[in-house]
């Protein structure tokens, strides 16, 4: 795959911690590529399993669920549902032949820039080694 | 008819520098519903502030999109503005093109990109976003406080106001707790001035209404508007209060439960409170009436069985050797622990003698003396023979905590204690917005940490009840379809916060606005599609996605 392909990334962020992490990354001019479309939501726990799915077929090459790490929810136990609706996505996009690869689940604090501009950076490497996201405006639901 | 209006921030040079605004509101301007589309130096300044409200004005705007800051930066700058322009503040869009995107992309040319792809997302997005009401809702400010102990009665003290009534409901005849059995604090200082002086001023308090040998029946309402029922002598009056503070502190485990320690079976086997309320009563005391020459302390028990440790027994322990030393300086005191859990403090005094060890095999009597055989800790049999044995039961959740539990319609922890609604974020409040715990409620602590709950307690109350203040519940609720919920129950199961109930007449899940906090997680678990999550519905996400995507498809429908 060649060097200049940017991944597009779908990101769910919730607002309390990985979104404030997100401003962080930006506030202390940590730098990375312009991958990530942002799309903030009160809780990870708000991401519906079809958001994922429909981010894949409408086009993103990858989707990146960020919220609280485990205990730290806003709301007590959102981020233990979205973990638990993220392993079902997972193993539906297995089993219906997607690259599973292509969705992320990860825990960035308020306090972690540098997580979060490293969480981006990783995520669009393993991305641009898999390429362009072929499901793409396949399908439509 | 929609009519945005589009508004882009230079941020001075901190959006200007990195993002070709020119091009950007050249862009957008064609796209359809944008009546307006215009850069600004400062938003946020005062002229900016004026400029947008006449902006709005001038142009009979109905919806705002501004590429600027973070909404955590600004979010609420902006909802006053439209509230001055007479705009409903949910049809306003802020674009995060400062923190997330020109502070954090190097190449310019790929922040533009960037940011016009945020704001077309915006524009989407705004399209489809409703005006909500905020509401404002009277508020009572008293307190009901659940429990006289230290802990309850601080609370009490701290909150009473003219402005503020308290009423304390204390099941037992008399105010005080456990530290009222108390002749002296481990920390030394003086119990009187701990808790005597603090039951006189209680009692004295023309804002707070005591109510002893009482109970509280029911709790109904949510913050800001709590009903209660308290019943005395067969009698119940009904309070409205705004918060509930629950302090009814804790019990201590029952020995009798293990066979082993011979609680109960034998004569002079005391537990630590009853050696509290012996030692108020003047002298520790044999049956025999006679002073014991020899005692053995054993800490932990039920430890094993409860599966924690309750932190203060080994703390507490300490002032048990002066009890029994000031009365005969000679008796010979042994420890036997598991565990040793206390400060430096105490383990620096060296008249205290302890011995580590992994069971406590049987505790028998002989020729008038308690035998007791145990492993030490590294395994080998040893055995104490003394006159009296001191039981260190672990602290446990109070007898009534379930039915209080249920009663409140707050969750316990694993260990049955109240279980609260953060461990580091939230220490004192509960799932329950307004009932708020403090002290051994929550689990085993000493007086000092009791105290600083109940001024956790106090500080939140006074900065969220204020009198004449109306409270502004959550907006962004979620709102359940009658028609399209069938009534499964899983997102009832999911909500942390009960705000959720079942309609059993209608068959169909109902949410509590008053209780919802907006999380959003009922919305994506209904298997129906039949919830919508205010601000955030599924409609609003999908335009943003759509956009950010595949901008083509998303213009195509729009048309
Ligand atoms: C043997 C022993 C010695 C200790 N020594 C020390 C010490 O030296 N120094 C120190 O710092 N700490 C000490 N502690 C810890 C200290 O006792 C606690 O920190 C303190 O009592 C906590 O106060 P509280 O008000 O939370 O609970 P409590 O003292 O238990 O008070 C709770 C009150 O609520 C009432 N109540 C219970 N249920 C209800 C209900 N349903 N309705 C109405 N009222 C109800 C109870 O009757 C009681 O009056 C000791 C503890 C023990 C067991
Ligand atoms: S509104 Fe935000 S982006 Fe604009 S000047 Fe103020 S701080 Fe900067
Ligand atoms: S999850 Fe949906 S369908 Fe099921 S009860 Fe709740 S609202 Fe109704
Ligand atoms: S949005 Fe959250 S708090 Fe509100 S009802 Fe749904 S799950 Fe409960
Ligand atoms: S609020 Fe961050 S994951 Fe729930």
């Amino acid at each position: 795959m060649n060097e200049e392909f940017t991944p597009k990334i779908v990101g769910f962020l919730c607002n309390w911690c990985s979104y404030a992490g997100a401003d962080l990354a930006g506030v202390s001019r940590l730098q990375m590529p312009p991958s990530l479309r942002t799309i903030r939501v009160m809780c990870s726990s708000r991401v519906d399993p079809l958001f994922i799915i429909k981010a894949l077929l409408y086009g993103a090459d990858g989707v990146l669920i960020a919220g609280c790490h485990p205990g730290d929810c806003h709301y007590m136990k959102g981020n233990y549902y979205a973990r638990r609706r993220f392993a079902m996505v997972k193993s539906l996009l297995e089993a219906t032949g997607f690259e599973p690869e292509r969705v992320q689940l990860s825990w960035v604090s308020a306090s972690e820039g540098i997580r979060f501009k490293e969480t981006i950076e990783e995520f669009t490497n393993k991305l641009r080694k898999l390429g362009r996201n072929k499901a793409a405006k396949k399908v439509f639901v | 008819m929609k009519r945005i209006g589009v508004f882009i921030c230079e941020c001075g040079p901190n959006i200007a520098e990195k993002i070709d605004i020119d091009s950007i509101v050249k862009e957008v301007s064609s796209i359809s519903g944008v009546e307006i589309a215009e850069r600004y130096k400062l938003l946020c300044s005062k002229d900016g502030k004026e400029y947008l409200k006449e902006k709005i004005k001038e142009n009979k705007l109905t919806h705002l999109v501004l590429g600027a800051c973070s909404p955590k930066q600004h979010e609420k700058t902006f909802i006053k503005v439209c509230e001055e322009a007479g705009m409903n503040p949910y049809l306003c869009n802020l674009i995060n093109i400062r923190e997330q995107c020109a502070w954090m992309t190097p190449d310019r040319e790929e922040a533009t990109a960037k940011a016009l792809r945020c704001i077309r997302a915006g524009i989407a997005r705004v399209k489809y976003q409703q005006s909500l009401e905020k509401k404002y809702l009277e508020s009572n400010v008293d307190i009901l406080v659940i429990g006289g102990g230290i802990t309850g009665l601080q609370t009490s003290l701290l909150l009473a106001s003219d402005a503020r009534k308290v009423y304390l409901v204390e099941k037992n005849p008399d105010l005080g707790g456990m530290v009222s059995s108390f002749k002296s604090l481990f920390e030394g200082g003086n119990v009187k001035s701990v808790v005597k002086e603090k039951m006189e001023k209680v009692l004295e308090n023309k804002n707070i209404e005591v109510f002893t040998n009482s109970e509280v029946k029911d709790v109904l309402g949510f913050f800001g508007n709590f009903i209660a029922k308290i019943e005395k002598d067969n009698k119940i009056t009904e309070v409205k209060t705004g918060a509930v503070v629950v302090a009814t502190g804790c019990s201590l485990f029952d020995p009798g439960q293990i066979a082993k320690y011979k609680y109960g079976k034998l004569d002079d086997i005391y537990t630590s409170l009853e050696i509290e309320v012996m030692n108020m009563g003047g002298r520790i005391v044999l049956k025999n009436g006679r002073e014991p020459q020899s005692v053995a302390i054993v800490h932990c028990v039920g430890r094993e069985e409860k599966g924690y440790c309750s932190k203060i027994c080994c703390s507490y322990s300490a002032k048990f050797h002066d009890y029994l030393r000031e009365k005969n300086k000679d008796v010979e005191i042994h420890n036997l622990y598991y565990d040793l859990c206390t400060s430096q403090f105490e383990r620096g005094r060296k008249d205290i003698s302890v011995t580590r060890i992994s069971d406590i095999e049987e505790i028998t009597e002989e020729s008038g003396k308690k035998h007791i055989e145990y492993l030490t800790g590294d395994g080998k049999k040893e055995s104490v023979s003394v006159d009296m044995v001191i039981l260190l039961p672990v602290i446990e959740p109070g007898k009534n905590v379930p039915e209080l539990a249920a009663m409140l319609r707050i969750p316990l922890d694993a260990r049955g204690f109240f279980a609260e609604e953060h461990v580091k974020l939230n220490p004192v409040a509960t799932s329950l917005e307004g009932i708020y715990i403090a002290g051994c409620v929550q689990g085993p602590k000493n007086i000092l940490e009791s105290i600083t709950q109940s001024e956790a307690v106090a500080g939140k109350i006074l900065c969220s009840l204020i009198p004449g203040k109306k409270l502004e519940p959550e907006v962004m609720v979620s709102r359940i379809a009658p028609s399209l919920c069938t009534g499964c129950q899983t997102c009832l199961s999911v909500c942390s916060y009960g705000a959720i109930v079942f309609d059993r007449e209608n068959g169909i899940c109902v949410t509590n606005e008053m209780l919802c906090r907006g999380c959003g997680n009922c919305a994506s678990a209904c298997p129906s599609n039949a919830i919508t999550h205010k601000h955030f519905t599924s409609r609003q996400i999908y335009q943003e996605l759509t956009e950010v995507l595949y901008p083509s498809r998303s213009m195509k429908e729009q048309k």
